[in-house]
């Protein structure tokens, strides 16, 4: 069974944003680490976390995703979700993701939003 | 007891292995639309089953790869019943809901999500009913949830 991810980062302005590509669960924490520490080599202070709607996402990636916001957190980072289906911003907001990072629906508008901010 | 099925009752079974979830998953998916399921009420069953099949293998099972979990799945009464059945012992422990700002200010450990979840979107969850060979989660989805009936009223 395939459990990887290919996370591509990007870099748009002063933005990064990590595109994940497949299901979000417990077998995808070293390609979460490994993507956020090439994401910080580029001294980013705003991140785009991009899933897709087809992604599954279960208790074990919520884990990994908070542990990871509580990184960028740690970090002085802004942080924002874009991408995941109208299903995971509904269990994201029951969880209490939303608080630290906002979900939007695409890249796209992510990026006018924090561009949109002071530097 | 052995689960009589019908034209409204599906059994699963599943092997021990992290990632088979989906094949419940997409089971019960397939069984709700038969039945005329919303889409957004699908999506919350196939939570509600691949975090139940979750725990059954981690928790219940304790990770042994030769034992099995099973997912019973029943039309009756507007709602869709869940069983999920593991070999061992059940859930430990029912943990209380994980506090996200104690869990970001690493106070706490990031746990507890899929039991959240579980009670979150279903309307009744029973766990750690003895069967006698292991232990089992009873979860009712009804077909027109609470959850939507409370959004309908906003």
């Amino acid at each position: 069974m395939q459990h990887e991810n290919e996370i591509t980062i990007k870099k748009q302005g002063d933005v990064t944003i990590m595109d994940i590509k497949g299901d979000i669960t417990a077998f995808s924490d070293p390609f979460l680490s490994n993507a956020y520490q090439q994401a910080i080599v580029h001294d980013t202070r705003k991140i785009i976390l991009k899933s897709n709607k087809e992604a599954y996402i279960n208790s074990g990636g919520i884990a990994l995703l908070i542990q990871l916001l509580a990184q960028i957190k740690r970090n002085n980072q802004r942080v924002v979700i874009a991408g995941i289906s109208d299903h995971f911003k509904k269990i994201f907001t029951m969880v209490g993701i939303t608080k630290f990072a906002p979900i939007y629906d695409t890249e796209e508008a992510a990026l006018q939003i924090l561009a949109a901010e002071t530097k | 007891m052995a689960t009589h099925l019908n034209a409204r009752t599906v059994k699963i079974i599943l092997p021990n292995i992290l990632g088979y979830e989906r094949i419940a998953m997409a089971s019960s998916a397939s069984f709700a639309k038969m039945f005329g399921f919303a889409s957004e009420r699908i999506e919350d069953l196939k939570t509600i089953v691949a975090e139940a099949a979750i725990n059954a293998m981690q928790h219940g099972n304790k990770g042994h790869t030769d034992s099995e979990v099973t997912v019973t799945i029943r039309f009756k009464d507007n709602a869709i019943h869940v069983a999920v059945t593991d070999q061992g012992d059940g859930i430990a422990e029912i943990l209380p809901r994980p506090d996200i700002d104690r869990i970001m200010n690493n106070l706490d450990p990031p746990v507890g999500f899929g039991v959240f979840l579980i009670q979150e979107l279903a309307d009744g969850v029973e766990f750690n009913k003895d069967t006698g060979d292991g232990h089992c989660v009873n979860i009712v989805v009804k077909k027109d949830s609470n959850q939507v009936e409370d959004a309908a009223r906003k």
